[in-house]
């Protein structure tokens, strides 16, 4: 009876197994494909209002979307749908400036391409962009905010070709990134007329937002995949939590060197949430690559051992890891954290240095500042902290701070002791943790590590509550495009207080009036040269105050098998789909524009 | 009989009612809410945007005012749109997760059902054999062997080691749903899809039939040892007789309970292995539903589960009724 038993439970097994013989298709070349493998699901796509956004949307959109016109790999504007990039040299782009010869608004004209068409082969019209504008601004519309194009105008021009968009008050970035986006307003016209009436009169609700979300989903979700779209690829098929699926939009105007057959004909996103499962797909070759949100650092270092058929990128991006310091509360006065120069001593006493070498192989640059180096306004003379316990220790000792019996810095019967927090189930994060609180304790400091869920520690409870102690460092990470900076992150107005229903995002609570005064004019300087001026001051204030502790500089790992064309990313694009219309296998025939940089 | 379970199905109201409350409660209590995650990360939102974003999600009213308001539209069987995927959350769950998981639950409790029943007697009667020995090392294998790992593990050694080394001749997919839509043929279509299951139909049944087994094997000797039993040997029955016809109805008596508690906790337990094998399915639904404050859907899955789990308990009350006569409900 034994014997029989372990026979069936054998047979059962092998007939489990037996389907396994009809291994799955591989992805790749053979037919012109880009199989991606990503481990988030888009909530929807090509909501042009971008009122329910993930980085993976960005990333799919870049396939089926177009603009006016686009930043490249070096932070320079291409022309898409317009003819041209308007700039002050073609007249295109002009600034209107008062008496005193303050800028008081700007604009920029656009021509649309003759031949930009929706994917429905209707033309792309002015019509397509004042629709837009009118829905961004129209107040019962979600959108997260409408900064810069509360205050635009779209002015027609002389045909339903050419238009001029306003920014009274004027917008700094409006040649980088003015051009307004665009929705097919023909395709979406019922949609949001059945809203218009729903809603009429209304003021934002739930009810509200729920009719907002039915127009909506008519055109962006899995169910009702977007009927028209603009880009180099529209969507053909959605499989809830598996698979996304492109195909060649044969009405896109651009046309890649060598023509089209040439190029990628078909595109899947497949979804992975599993991180170890989404690198077991790359090892079978179930997947060419990578989606900017993929594996982690850790991973990814990982799967570059031993790699042939794929390549493993490390791109610098724009993502700054640091810890802000809470200067505010009363613990906060205590420990004298509200002191530059305790801060300082903080920071002399961390060795950033050997923390990137030894954990990231040194691919992730120390910070100095929060200003990405790839920003214009990026000074680099900033004034460093090399690690130097010494110096530390008298820094501490000027303050007031000696080492008590148990070699922990003490005065008028206080600890030096902080509780450091970041979000929690976050590897890399508690390993520079762990580090870091061995070099403080080192110098007397002690630190007791806190950490919460993401939710908690970036809900509404924790970060911006510094002045009610909720925190003594907290280390987490700031996402900013290199061309758009405004150094708004250390203004005194962005403290988050009760007063201002804690918007803003100066956590640890930093207020210097010099720094204000440098901000507020960089905000309305348009002339670059002068604009860097005041960047530079506030630099050297910011280095000088350390309100917050500069790590390191994130790169951004991913991985595309060999042999693939023109998917390659920087801090300017952020995705490697930026430029879709010519990704392809030079197996096939593709030819490489540009390659990545590390 | 009928009265008993008309009776428990009359108290199944207020217990449902009690249940949404606090879920509701405890969902909304939670920190954090879709507003704050979008604040994060943007320096430009004003104070003014998020008091209009708070208005346009209807968070601007106090929790009771707002169960109030979900509790009688779920009446009507409406249960709002899905914040994250801008569908109906019952057209989200109903036609896109659940029959993800039902397709990967139901074999999973059927075929593990039957083989852990079998063993589990077997490993009874046959206490301390060689198979007892090597169930009962198995069964702390599953015990013990977390999902996320022995499922990683399974996908490397089908997926990437087996197809290398039998030079594709061997070979499961690393997780996934499938390739194929029903529209590629009916044939085509299922054969993609047992492919993908096998995988994570495997990590789930094993656990399952370490527990059944555990279970059934200690209800039976629990039984085989009692009066009863002993007399019906006394009496010269046949063992056959004696193991299937009074100790099995007896022992059989915790399982259904067991059973019946497990069906709710497979659509929700199964979190583990539809994340590692990238099984689209109501555990995954529910988990990305709570991490992204997606209110709907959550309700919606978590009141889902506290019917199954009082239907099933229900059945699985009306059942003993069946393996063993002595019980009457009347």
């Amino acid at each position: 009876m034994k014997e029989v038993s372990l026979k069936k439970v054998l047979t059962l097994s092998a007939l489990l197994l037996a389907p396994a013989v009809l291994a799955p298709a591989l992805a790749g070349p053979a037919n012109n494909s880009l199989i991606v493998g990503t481990s988030q699901e888009p909530p929807n796509i090509y909501d042009p209002w971008v009122t329910n956004n993930l980085a993976i949307t960005s990333e799919i959109n870049n396939w089926m979307g177009a603009a006016l016109t686009g930043l490249d790999n070096e932070g320079k504007l291409y022309a898409d749908m317009a003819t041209t990039v308007p700039t002050t040299a073609n007249g295109g782009y002009k600034l209107v400036k008062d008496a005193k010869g303050k800028v008081i608004r700007n604009s920029l004209t656009y021509t649309i391409r003759p031949d930009a068409k929706w994917s429905d082969g209707s033309p792309i019209t002015v019509a397509d962009f004042e629709f837009w504008l009118m829905v961004q601004n129209d107040e019962r519309v979600p959108v997260p905010d409408r900064y810069p194009f509360e205050n635009a105008k779209i002015t027609r021009g002389a045909n339903n070709k050419t238009f001029t968009i306003t920014f009274d008050p004027p917008y700094l970035f409006a040649e980088q990134a003015g051009a307004p986006g665009v929705a097919p307003s023909a395709a979406m016209k019922a949609g949001w007329d059945a809203f218009n009436a729903a809603t009429k009169g209304q003021k934002p609700s739930d009810a509200v937002n729920e009719q907002w979300i039915k127009f909506l989903n008519q055109y962006t979700t899995s169910n009702n995949l977007p009927k028209v779209v603009a880009g180099p690829f529209k969507p053909t098929a959605w499989r809830p939590g598996n698979s996304l699926t492109m195909t060649r939009n044969p009405n896109y105007w651009r046309k890649p060197s060598g023509g089209e057959s040439k190029y990628l004909q078909t595109v899947t996103y497949r979804f992975i949430p599993n991180t170890n499962t989404l690198k077991v797909n790359v090892l079978s070759g179930q997947v060419d690559a990578l989606a900017t949100v993929g594996l982690s650092f850790d991973q990814a270092i990982d799967l570059q051992r031993g790699q042939r058929k794929f390549s493993t990128y490390f791109v610098p991006g724009a993502v700054w890891e640091h810890i802000d310091i809470n200067t505010r509360g009363q613990k906060a006065k205590d420990l004298n954290l509200d002191d530059p120069n305790v801060r300082q001593a903080l920071l002399y006493a961390i060795d950033r240095a050997s923390l990137v070498k030894a954990l990231f192989q040194g691919k992730q640059p120390v910070s100095n500042v929060f200003i990405n180096p790839l920003a214009t306004v990026y000074k680099k003379d900033v004034q460093t902290y090399p690690f130097d316990p010494a110096k530390a220790k008298a820094l501490f000792a000027a303050a007031g701070w000696t080492p008590g019996s148990d070699g922990i810095l003490q005065k008028g019967g206080k600890k030096f002791s902080l509780n450091f927090g970041t979000t929690a189930g976050n590897s890399v994060r508690e390993r520079v943790q762990q580090i870091l609180q061995a070099q403080w304790k080192a110098v007397g400091v002690q630190v007791n590590i806190q950490n919460y869920p993401s939710s908690v520690f970036f809900g509404a409870d924790f970060l911006s509550k510094g002045a009610e102690g909720k925190w003594d460092l907290a280390m987490y990470a700031w996402t900013a495009n290199p061309i758009f900076e405004e150094g708004d992150l250390f203004k005194g107005s962005g403290v988050p207080t009760e007063a201002n229903g804690y918007a803003g995002q100066n956590n640890s609570g930093w207020v210097n009036a010099d720094y204000d005064k440098l901000q507020l004019q960089a905000r309305t300087e348009f002339t670059p040269a002068a604009r860097n001026k005041l960047f530079d001051q506030m630099q050297t204030i910011w280095a000088k105050n350390v309100p917050s502790l500069p790590l390191y500089y994130r790169v951004n790992p991913y991985i595309q098998a060999n042999g693939l064309a023109n998917y390659d990313f920087s801090a300017y694009t952020l995705y490697p789909t930026w430029d879709a219309y010519r990704v392809g296998w030079t197996s096939k025939g593709a030819v490489s524009a540009h390659k990545q940089k590390e | 009989m009928a009265t008993y379970a008309l009776r428990r199905i009359l108290q199944m109201i207020p217990l449902l009612l009690v249940i949404s409350l606090v879920i509701f409660g405890l969902t909304a209590l939670q920190p954090g809410d879709p507003v704050d995650q979008l604040i994060f990360g943007n320096p430009r939102i004003t104070p003014e945007d998020i008091a209009r974003l708070r208005e346009a999600y209807g968070l601007n009213t106090p929790w009771p005012q707002r169960y109030v308001s979900w509790l009688l539209r779920a009446f009507q069987g409406e249960f709002g749109y899905s914040r994250d995927f801008g569908i109906p959350a019952t057209q989200f769950i109903f036609t896109q997760r659940l029959p993800n998981t039902l397709l990967l639950t139901i074999p999973a409790l059927v075929i593990s059902t039957l083989i852990a029943v079998p063993l589990g007697i077997y490993s009874a009667i046959r206490q301390y054999s060689t198979l007892d020995y090597v169930l009962t090392f198995l069964s702390f294998v599953a015990f013990s062997a977390p999902v996320f790992w022995i499922g990683v593990m399974a996908l490397y050694l089908f997926a990437v080691y087996l197809p290398q080394v039998t030079g594709g001749a061997i070979a499961l997919p690393p997780g996934g749903l499938g390739n194929l839509s029903p529209e590629d043929g009916f044939w085509p279509f299922w054969l993609d899809r047992l492919k993908y299951l096998i995988l994570p139909l495997s990590i789930l049944m094993f656990r399952e039939i370490a527990a059944t087994t555990r279970f059934m094997r200690a209800s039976f000797l629990e039984v085989i040892g009692q009066d009863f039993v002993r007399t019906a040997r006394a009496k010269g029955l046949p063992n056959r007789a004696v193991i299937f016809k009074h100790a099995l109805r007896n022992a059989l008596i915790p399982i259904i309970t067991i059973l019946g508690l497990s069906i709710p906790g497979l659509f929700g337990g199964a979190v583990l292995t539809e994340t590692v094998f990238s099984w689209p399915g109501m555990g995954r639904a529910l988990l990305d539903s709570l991490v992204s404050k997606d209110f709907n859907v959550v309700m919606l899955c978590l009141m889902l589960l506290a019917i199954l789990t009082v239907v099933f308990q229900l059945l699985a009350d009306l059942a003993y009724a069946l393996v063993d006569p002595r019980i009457r409900y009347s």
